[in-house]
């Protein structure tokens, strides 16, 4: 074994020691790394964070491809290298099989998260005749990971669809007459939320997903909903217009359905508590647009739910409930560090039993737009700020003022899991 | 095997330490060359518990997710479904519909810091969280506190690759209401949006016949009838496998608790009977 020049500083160490890799330590030429510090390139990991920043400006080391072979050969000091070559452009990138340590001079441990790599004897002399450049890179890393300069690896793609999140949010509120209403705080959790995506259908559930505010008090809590969206590939109308050229016009009705059982809401109000549960909603949805992995979409839904009603002023009530809405779901870069949701709902419940002032008949409007962006990744699990408005009108609690009320809330989510976004 | 398995009856308690003479051996052998556990999985078993504070049960069971392509990191999942004790009559009734504690355990913890040169910072503990919904407890006056979510941030401090020890800390969010069963009419609401904090301390001997837990909550929570208040609840708990009838564990079981809402102290005694146990891979009646 040749003298272990690794000492004499990370970027010559990586280039005398690759130099022996291909060579089999017979040239001793000059290092054909640029310099030390080119090598060492420590712009760490702007990519798991920054809002807006995601997955760029990380490291000036390119990185191998994730899709094309990886060779590994080991040099005369027994450290193995990681090499793949693009034939097209005759580049062979290099990186240690192992992850450093802060200095970059010796191995930690093996790369995590690196794809299979054959040994075979890879001749650099004849390589480099044959016009191929070796430059330093770093290691694969699978679908929605990086690696930092030392290898190390850590998530840069989020599916904030496929989580289990709680957060904390500020929650100044204003009612258009009174625009000195109280701030207050909440916070909102979802125990489990789960896109699976099987062929052309896309399945979303959400198991006890909810938020509570204070001061005023009030509660949401939905303890199942499941929905699905379909993509369909034949067209249930085909129009063919004659004006002009004939063209050929699809229409596509996307069609899917949108449940939920066990929703409560809770409020307090100057006449007293107010629950209203909402043992079950069925809806029909129409896709009016949907992106290619069904992770987005902008749809409307109608249908019909069965809810009851307790309040201190006119007891429990059962109604049967038409509504619809409109709902905008869409991830706004492909990394999922932009989130928005929109979603203008309109609620008719219909009394079995008159209910005091309201009569038989109320309604309820709803409109809210949330705009969720991860900031901040620990272990790979992100921490995301939210930004979400809201506005109601509703003339079935007591107490209430029958009257657009709109709120505001900025905070905080911390999410397990978040894997990567399915790749298309 | 079976039937010497079956039948022998095993006086498995002993040293109140983890990693007795008998840990580097998990199958103990009779003098007629039966053999039988003497190691425990604590974390996978249906049970039943009779104490001082009542009669109940629990379904409890862990997970580890491996990833091939990272063999350095891991999921522990802990489950515990359906967790009940009732005393008779008008109160002593709690019961738990879920808790969940998912820890994400890697050597490799690291937090990147975005201002100035962008950092990459090692981070010395594991995180994860714990979800709990569903908790029911009886009150003096007739009425009933329901938890219906109590959720946390947690960094494991003192953190493994196993189940066998841990020191969690981490912001806590809790949202409980009382519920009046006639007329059904919901009370005030208790909320903590992260305004409390959780310690929790937790170490199992390595053979499973030893698992102490303390959790500590403190903090402030809002309340609907008396706005902010401190709050503050301890719990510890010690289990200990005495015996083991036909290889499954019965467990002395030591609770302690206090509540700053209620101001009250309630410590019980009990026997845990294991009805079904995943039995520990280490070992081997064979």
């Amino acid at each position: 074994m040749g003298p272990h020049v690794s000492r004499s500083g990370t970027g010559s160490a990586f280039a005398m020691q690759v130099n022996r890799v291909f060579d089999g330590g017979r040239h001793r030429g000059a290092p054909f790394a640029p310099t030390p510090q080119t090598m060492r390139v420590v712009s760490v990991a702007l990519a798991a964070i920054g809002i807006g920043l995601p997955a760029i400006a990380f490291a000036d080391l390119p990185m191998m491809s994730r899709d094309k072979p990886v060779q590994c050969a080991k040099d005369t000091d027994g450290h193995t290298w990681r090499i793949q070559c693009d034939h097209a452009t005759k580049v062979c990138l290099y990186a240690s099989a192992d992850e450093l340590d802060s200095e970059a001079h010796h191995s930690t441990k093996p790369l995590e998260r690196v794809k299979e790599c054959s040994f075979e004897p890879i001749d650099r002399a004849a390589l480099t005749a044959q016009g191929y450049a070796f430059n330093p890179g770093r290691a694969d890393a699978p679908y929605g990971w990086t690696r930092d300069d030392r290898g190390r690896v850590f998530q840069v793609n989020f599916d904030l669809r496929n989580r289990i999140y709680f957060g904390a949010a500020y929650t100044p509120k204003k009612i258009l007459e009174n625009p000195l209403e109280s701030t207050r705080t909440s916070l909102d959790f979802g125990l489990l939320v789960l896109n699976v995506r099987k062929d052309r259908t896309m399945h979303r559930i959400r198991l006890v997903e909810g938020g509570v505010h204070l001061e005023p008090f009030s509660a949401e809590l939905v303890l199942a909903h499941y929905d699905f969206s379909r993509k369909f590939i034949d067209p249930l109308l085909r129009i063919t217009t004659f004006f002009g050229e004939p063209a050929r016009h699809d229409l596509t009705l996307n069609l899917g359905m949108w449940t939920e059982v066990g929703g409560l809401e809770l409020h307090r109000t100057a006449r007293g508590n107010a629950q209203l549960w909402k043992h079950a909603v069925a809806e029909v949805t129409l896709d009016l647009w949907q992106s290619a992995d069904l992770g987005s979409f902008l749809r409307v839904r109608t249908g019909m739910g069965l809810e009851g009603q307790r309040d201190e002023v006119t007891g429990y009530h059962s109604a049967l409930v038409a509504q619809s809405a409109v709902e905008l779901d869409v991830v706004l870069d492909d990394d999922g560090f932009h989130n928005l949701r929109a979603e203008v709902e309109h609620e008719l419940p219909r009394y079995f039993v008159e209910m005091g002032e309201t009569g038989k008949l109320a309604q309820r409007l709803k409109a809210k737009v949330s705009y969720e962006a991860i900031v901040l990744a620990i272990n790979d699990q992100p921490l995301s700020f939210k930004l979400a408005m809201g506005g109601e009108k509703r003339d079935d609690i007591p107490g209430l003022p029958n009257q657009w009320a709109f709120v505001m809330d900025a905070g905080l989510r911390f999410s397990l899991w978040a894997p990567p976004r399915a790749h298309l | 095997m079976g039937t010497a398995t079956r039948t022998s009856l095993i006086l498995a308690a002993v040293a109140a330490l983890a990693g007795s003479a008998r840990a580097d051996s998990c199958t103990g052998l009779t003098k007629k060359g039966g053999k039988y556990p003497v190691c425990f999985d604590l974390g996978n078993r249906v049970s039943v518990t009779a104490g001082s504070d009542g009669f109940g049960g629990a379904i409890a069971f862990r997970q580890i997710i491996h990833f091939d392509d990272d063999a350095d990191l891991v999921w522990k999942l802990e489950h515990q479904v359906g967790e009940t004790a009732h005393a008779g009559g008008s109160v002593g009734l709690t019961a738990l519909l879920y808790r969940g504690r998912y820890m994400r355990h890697t050597r490799d913890g690291h937090l990147v810091i975005p201002i100035g040169q962008p950092k990459k910072v090692f981070l010395p503990f594991d995180i994860g969280g714990l979800v709990e919904s569903g908790r029911v407890t009886r009150q003096m006056d007739g009425t009933y506190e329901l938890g219906i979510v109590k959720t946390a941030a947690l960094l494991d401090l003192w953190r493994s690759r196993d189940f066998r020890r841990r020191l969690a800390i981490g912001p806590l969010a809790r949202w409980d209401v009382t519920v009046s069963p006639r007329p059904f009419v919901l009370g005030h609401h208790v909320v903590s949006p992260f305004s409390a904090g959780i310690a929790n301390l937790h170490v199992e001997s390595a053979n499973g016949l030893t698992v102490a837990d303390l959790s500590v909550e403190a903090g402030t929570a809002w309340t609907t009838d008396s706005g902010w208040r401190p709050e503050a609840r301890a719990e510890a708990s010690l289990e200990r496998v005495v015996i083991a009838v036909n290889d499954r564990p019965i467990a002395l079981v030591l609770n302690a608790k206090y509540a700053t809402a209620t101001d009250e102290a309630i410590a019980s005694i009990g026997a845990r009977v294991v009805l079904f146990q995943a039995r520990d891979p280490r070992v081997s009646l064979r």
